[in-house]
Parts: C-alpha cells; structure tokens; sequence
C-alpha cells in the first residue's frame, strides 16, 4: 500500500475539464513529481491533494485510508506553496512553531524540533526576523522547514523554486533532495521544469491538458518516452519524421536518408507505418567526415553555444531538420562548418505517430 | 483639437511649480479654516472682566463637561458595535461571498445620502406610525434615547468600518490561508492566528474613524435621542444660538484640541489621509 | 476551500441583518413618502402622490431646492479648481512634511461641521464678508475640498508621466500640454470630483445651519426644523426628493471615475 493513492481522480471547473481520470501512487518515502506544462492540471491536483479543493470524482488516499472528508488541517499534510506563503506578522521562529502547535506537540519537543529542522535549511541564525527582512530565498527556506517541521506523512511542493534566480534554484533544489533523503518524508513536487524533475525524482508523472502521459522512473521517462509528448517535453533531441522501412536491418525511412536503428525499437511496428523518431544530443557525436562510417546524418553547423561543461551545437541536416549535439568544449566546431553525425542506432527513439 | 501656440505667461514661468500650487491650496485652506477657527481659539478668551478663562470654566464645568464625557463614551460604544458588525460583515464579503463589487456597493450606497435623511428614516421606523412599531405593539423605548441615538450612529457610520476592514482584509494573500490551514490551523484558529492580525491596521483605521465622526454628530442626539443624551456638537449649537459667543467658542476649543490630539496620535500609526483616501 | 456547513448558513442572515441596519432607513424614507395617510406609515392601501405636489405648492421648499443647487453647483466648481490645482501642486512637488499638510487638508472631513460653521461664520462678520450667499458657500468649498482633493490625487497618483515627457519632445511646451496632454485625461477624475462635491453639499447640514440667513436656506435645513415640529409625509417627500438628487449626482460620478 502507498502512501499517496490516487484514483480515477478527476476535477471540473464549470465546463472546463482540467484534469481526466488520473491515478498515480507515490510509495512511503519516496520523491514523486507531476510534471507538465502550465496548466495541465498538476496543481489543481497538488491542491485537491491538500484539501484546498474537492475532487469532481475519484479517490485519495493517504496512509490507506480516504481523505475526502477531511479539511486540510486534520490531513497532516506539510505544504510549501509558490510564493512562500510565510506569515509576515511572525518571526521565523513562530512560523516554524505554528505547525508543531497545531499538532500538539509538547514544548519541549516544540523547541527541540525547531532547531533541528531550522538548523536542517541552514536558517537558525534568523530565527528571531521576520520574513520581510529575509531574501527571497531565505524565506523559501522557512517554508520548507516550516511544513517539515511537525515530521506530516508527506511533503508538498507547489513549484517552490518559481521566481528564484537560476544559482539560488540550483542550489535549493539540491538542498530540497538532501533534506527529503535525510527526512524521508514522501513527497509530491510539482513543476513545469523538466531538468528538475529528471535530477530530484525516484518517480516522475507527466501531464498535459489533465492527462496522465507517462508514468516511471526519470530513466524511463528521459530514455523510453512513451509518447512524442513526453519525448519532446522531457530533454532535448533530434526530432525526425519517417515511414518504417524496413525490419531486418532495421531502419527507418526519413527526408533526410535512411536512419538505421535499434532492432527493439521496431517491435511490434510494421513496414510502412508512420514514426517520429527521437535522438537525445548526448547520444550523438561529430564524425571524422573522411571515414567511412556508415550511420551519419550530415549538414551545416548553425549555432555553437558554449555552456561550460559542453557545447551545445544546432546542426541543419537538411529538410528543415536541426540536430541538436551535445559534445566535449574541447571540439572546436565554427558556425558554418560543415560536419558528419554518429550515433549507434541503439540509442535512437522510435514512437508511433 | 489640439490647442497649441500658447507661450507661457512670464508670471506662471517665474513663480508657476508644483510648490506654488499646493502654496496655492494651503493659502486657500488657511485663509478660510485655519485662521476662523484661530479666531474661535481669540474668541474663547475673555478680555473683559471675570478673567481670561472665564468661559473655560464654564465649558469644564457640570453639564458641559458630562456632555463631553457622553461624547467620547457614546464616540467609543459606536466604535465598538460598528467594528464588531462590521468586521463579519467585510469578512463575508471579501472570504465568502461571490458578487463582492455588488455587495460593496450596497455598502457605499448609503454614504451618498445625506445624514439627516437617514436619521429621519430610522425616526420613521421608531415611530408610532412605523410599520414595526405596530406589528410589535412599542418601539421599546428606542426612540428619544440613548439607545435609539447608538443604533443612530451605528447605521449611519457603519460603512466607515466596512470599507477600511475590507481592504485590509482582501489585501491578504489566499496562499497566507492556505498555508495555514496545510500547517494544521483549522477554520476560526486562522481566523484567529492569521486573519486578525493581518487585518489590524484596517481595523484601527476604521475604529479611528467611526469614533471621530460619532464623536462629534450633531444630528443623531438631536433627532434620536433625548434632552439627556445631548452631545457635543449640541451644546456648542445651543451656546451660540443663546448668543453665548464665548462658551460656545470654549467649548469648540476644547472639542477641537482633543480631537486634533487624538488625530496626532494615531497619525504616526495609521496615515489617516491614505486611509480616507482609499474609501 | 471545504468548510462547515453550518458557517456557510450563518453568514447569510447575519449579513442581511447588517444590510437591513444600513437601509431600511433610507428605504423607510421614500415609502412614507407615497402614503395616503395622513401619519407617515408605510403605503398599503394605495399610493398618492399629494405630498410631492405640496411640495411644488409651497414656495418656501421650492426657493429652498433652488438656494441649494445654486450653492451646491457654485461650491462644486470652485472646490473642483482649488482641489485638482491643489492636488496637482501635492503630487508632482517635494518638500517637507508633505504627510502633515496633506492630513491638513483633511482636517474639515475630520473635525465636527459644526465647529467649521460656527468658525466661519463668526469669521465672516469680523471680516465683512455679507451677503446671504457668500458665507454659505464659502463653508461649503472648505467643506467639499477634501473630498476633490482625494480624489483628483487618486488619479494623479497613478497616472503615466511619460504621456507629458512625450509631449515636450515633440515640440509642447508645459502650458500646452497640459491643455493637451494632461487635463483631457485627467478631466473625468475631475468631473467626478465637483459631483461629489455636489453631493456632499446639497446635503450638508450641521454646518449649513449657522450660515444661512433668513430667506436664505437649504433643502436639508428645512427637512430639519420640520421634524422637529412633528412627522408628516411631506417631509419624506421632500427628503425623498433630496435623495434622489444625490443619488443621481453621485452615480453619475462614479460612471465618470470608471471609465478610468
């Protein structure tokens, strides 16, 4: 048993559909996200979640049993919303203290916890300011202690790393998945950012438009999307269009020429059937253009951006195709240049139109 | 139509600023406010003979000072029950309700009529020939006392408490609430914990008020109430209409000199003008 | 967000209670202002409307209607000029204690009327100001100013400088872009300014009372020596009529601050 269950869940508003049927479970302790663009449903879902808004159909279910009765309150929930929500009439201190009081915890314990979990965001020092006088980041951190604090059965997040500057999500995202390891609290983030979800998760549920696309682990979903949403939502790659070729080799018929690929990647396909095909950058490699390798796509370097660990690099193929590679800083590569691709034919993605 | 080839008077160019329009309004404000009431302030002292605080002693004495005393008390009892109405009344509002732009306007409503109109409308009701005052068989006393000139006052200033306790409160953000009641907080202990004091300054502001103006009604002990419930404004209309230029210039002072303090005092609290601004 | 039934039901008959207190009395008004009987109750057997043609039969009420609209229109139009000049001069100047002169400006709202009519007019015979007219509408613009005056400084506050800075580069100099630029935008603030301003003096009272002079006297005032004497219906009329007119002057300022 999980647990986070949630069943067949469904959420109208008005006329608006915004979220259709949906049934996940998160497991004790582990880091569950719902991932998708804005407006896929997954905070209405976060919230239905929390008892903020009540669910047109289907279940939730916490620690096994049903929630729909209960008000938030008596949910023992912990929940960090978008803008941090932090009483501004408090101190630190009393921000952390409101929760524990609101359990019943004793005072000794009371203090007890909120050192420790003040002391866990790295925030003790500003326990007697308030929020007004913290940084933006710093009051994230009090939410986030906030509704630990009281140790509730899980851990919601609502985008808690909006509005933050990129060094500052960095860093509060590696913090939040240290402290979720250590705390081993089950919990349920939500987001839009796909590179956060990949890095924090065990399990990953991708929405859009209310629907559940995918269901897995960040490897499932990175190396085996289910769908060309997911594919194209989830990391960057190579997109191309073709017709299955044919099944022994295994190859794929596209503008471009023919792509070679995994024999699996086929299953269950038949020649003639139309695919979107998908090659991650990292799985993709400049060609020695003299050699005589027989698995390249070819073209015009477009743009080379130069990100500190790697170089990202927009090669045109041809037909309105960009390829996207990902390789070492030390390829020199000039706009212009005109280059040959590599890739093991393993690692291509093949998805039904 | 664009008005254009207009060169700009030396005069305005010379002395023409911001600063000299609001010298402009200021002058204005002076000659015609502040220097009658200096001369009420000249007026209340007596250069004959009898002393120069003749009328102060009047003004402090017997009556004239229970009457003062009845104000404030009446000013704070009024403070009390529109704060009290009124704040239920903004929370629904602004936390319950769904046509809040049409319920708010029901509220400003009233403010565009004149007080004496609606003194004479709760006169109406209180009555013999009032509709509830049939069906009830007594008004109970209301009429033509101190209970009658309270519910006076409460109906006429309610919606100086309602407006600024509104804003206050609808200024609160949703994820305050929400967060309070994921912490464990159930209903009325967010109330209690999170909304009140968020929404003090609204509620300040709108006491202020209410006590200033209720202090100093004239036509609701006149209408509504009896000979004992007379207030400040009152007697200060009744020594002038004797001819008693000195009392009732005394008692103005007074009046006014406490009221000016009191302003003084919450002003480094709550910035009076950006409250009444907001109304 | 899920909350208890019974709160949901508690609210709504408290909420017409408090709606009750704030208008059965204006509505008690204009009910008894149709009864055909000779106490103001309120109409059940019928509607008359003989009270309202009293009041156009007696000359006394309708000079009163006239003496208030002339004071009021007069007191609205200079109130509106002091108040926008003065509310401009406060938005686009610095200088000290800027807070305290602007609660200054407040003072007339703050301070019991009575003491801004007995001030006035004990002012106005030291300084010769006679007239039946002259005190009264001069208590009047003291009285109406700091409505004008927040208002017009509501609008200034929030509107867009950058409109006047363009208007100087393309060629204006100040004068003409306030003709052009400013007060055209501005105006509706202001026209709903000297509305209020209306409002507020057609129905003002407790200064009014010491600066009429005989001959000389407004709606509100009359409505009062009435009542005193005894409840008719004429009275309701009349100040069903005086509510009337507020009401409108005021709605219709409101429409103009809207289509801001």
């Amino acid at each position: 048993m999980g647990m986070l269950e949630v069943e067949d869940f469904t959420k109208y508003y008005g006329d608006l559909l915004a979220v259709d049927d949906l049934s996940f479970k998160i497991e004790e302790g582990e880091f569950g996200t719902l991932l998708g663009p804005s407006g896929c449903g997954k905070s209405t879902t976060l919230h239905t979640i929390a008892g903020l808004r009540e669910p047109s159909e289907g279940s939730i279910r916490l620690r096994g049993e049903d929630v729909i009765d209960q008000s938030p309150d008596e949910r023992n929930i912990g929940m960090v919303f978008q803008s941090s929500a932090t009483f501004p009439h408090m101190t630190v201190e009393e921000n952390v203290r409101y929760g524990l009081e609101m359990h019943g915890f004793e005072e000794e314990e009371i203090e007890q916890k909120i050192s420790k979990y003040l002391g866990l965001v790295q925030i003790d020092e500003y326990r007697d300011h308030k929020p007004g006088e913290l940084s933006g980041g710093q009051e994230r951190r009090v939410s986030i202690a906030r509704a630990l604090a009281y140790e509730p059965d899980i851990l919601l997040l609502d985008e808690p790393l909006t509005g933050l500057d990129r060094v500052l999500r960095q860093e509060l995202r590696n913090e939040i998945k240290q402290i979720q390891r250590e705390v081993d609290v089950t919990t349920l983030y939500v987001t839009h950012d796909q590179e956060e979800a990949l890095s924090m998760s065990d399990k990953i549920i991708v929405l859009d438009n209310g629907q559940k696309q995918q269901e897995g682990s960040p490897t499932e979903i990175y190396d085996g999307p289910s769908n060309s949403f997911v594919a194209n939502f989830v990391g960057k790659s190579t997109r191309l269009k073709g017709t299955v070729a044919t099944l022994d080799p295994p190859a794929v018929e596209t503008p471009v020429g023919t792509v070679p690929v995994g024999a699996v990647a086929l299953e269950g396909l038949e020649v003639g059937q139309r695919v979107e095909l998908f090659l991650r950058p990292e799985d993709v490699e400049f060609a020695d253009p003299a050699g005589t390798a027989t698995t390249t796509l070819g073209g015009t370097v477009n743009n080379v951006e130069y990100l500190g660990t790697f170089s990202e690099v927009l090669v045109d193929v041809g037909e309105g195709v960009e390829a996207i590679v990902h390789t070492s800083t030390s390829n020199v590569v000039d706009v212009g240049d005109e280059v040959a691709l590599d890739f093991d034919p393993a690692n291509v993605i093949v998805l039904e139109e | 139509m664009i008005i254009k080839g207009l060169p700009i008077p030396d005069v305005v160019k010379r002395y023409g600023s911001p600063r000299a329009l609001v010298a402009l309004g200021l002058g204005f404000l002076g000659v015609a406010y502040v220097v009658p009431i200096l001369l009420l302030y000249w007026q209340s002292l007596n250069f004959g003979d009898g002393g120069l605080f003749i009328h102060y002693e009047s003004a402090l004495s017997g009556i004239y000072l229970q009457t003062l005393l009845r104000s404030f008390y009446y000013g704070i009892l009024t403070t009390v029950v529109t704060l009290s109405l009124g704040y239920v009344l903004a929370y629904y509002i602004a936390f319950r309700a769904q046509r809040e732009k049409f319920l708010l306007g029901l509220v400003v409503l009233p403010l565009w009529i004149a007080y004496v109109i609606r003194y004479l409308g709760i006169q109406l009701l209180l009555f013999e020939s009032s509709p509830l005052v049939q069906l009830l068989g007594t008004d109970f006393g209301i009429l033509f006392s101190t209970r009658g000139v309270i519910i006076g006052l409460t109906s006429v200033f309610l919606p100086f408490a309602i407006l600024p306790i509104y804003h206050a409160l609808n200024s609160i953000e949703d994820e305050l609430i929400s967060a309070s009641r994921t912490l464990g907080a159930g209903q009325l202990r967010t109330i209690r914990s999170v909304i009140i004091p968020l929404s003090l300054s609204g509620i300040v502001a709108g006491g202020l008020i209410v006590f200033i103006l209720a202090t100093g009604s004239f036509l609701a002990p006149a209408i509504l109430g009896s000979p004992g419930d007379t207030m400040i404004a009152n007697v200060i209309q009744g020594a002038y209409s004797n001819f008693n230029v000195g009392l009732a210039s005394s008692l103005a002072v007074i009046y006014t000199t406490l009221l000016l303090v009191v302003i003084m005092a919450f002003n480094s609290y709550v910035n009076i003008g950006r409250v009444l601004g907001e109304l | 967000m899920t909350d208890g039934r019974l709160t949901r039901l508690g609210y709504v008959p408290f909420a017409l209670i408090v709606y009750a207190v704030l208008l059965v009395p204006v509505i008690m008004v204009i009910l008894t202002s149709f009864t055909t009987a000779t106490a103001p109750t309120v109409p059940t057997e019928g509607v008359s409307l003989e009270w309202y043609s009293k009041l156009l039969n007696s000359s006394q009420i309708v000079d009163a209607l006239v003496v208030s609209t002339i004071v009021a229109v007069t007191s609205a139009v200079l109130s509106g000029i002091i108040g926008t000049v003065t509310a401009f001069g406060f938005v686009r100047a610095e200088f000290p204690y800027k807070e305290t002169f602007s609660t200054l400006l407040l003072l007339p709202l703050m301070i019991s009327p009575v003491i801004t009519g007995l001030a006035i007019v004990q002012y106005a015979g030291k300084i010769g100001l006679t007239g039946n007219f002259t005190p009264l509408i001069l208590g009047h613009v003291v009285l109406t100013l700091p409505y004008v005056f927040l208002i017009i400084r509501a609008r200034l506050v929030t509107f867009d400088q950058t409109l006047e800075q363009a208007s100087w580069t393309m060629g204006a100099n100040k004068l003409e872009t306030v003709l052009n630029v400013t007060l055209p935008i501005v105006a509706p603030s202001v026209l709903t300014g000297i509305l209020i301003a209306f409002v507020v003096s057609f129905g003002e009272f407790t200064a009014t009372q010491f600066l009429i002079s005989p001959g000389t006297t407004t709606v509100p005032v009359i409505i009062y020596t009435e009542l005193r004497t005894g409840l008719e219906p004429t009275i309701s009329a009349l100040a069903a009529v005086l509510a009337v007119i507020m009401l409108v002057a005021a709605l219709l300022g409101e429409r103009f601050g809207e289509d801001n």
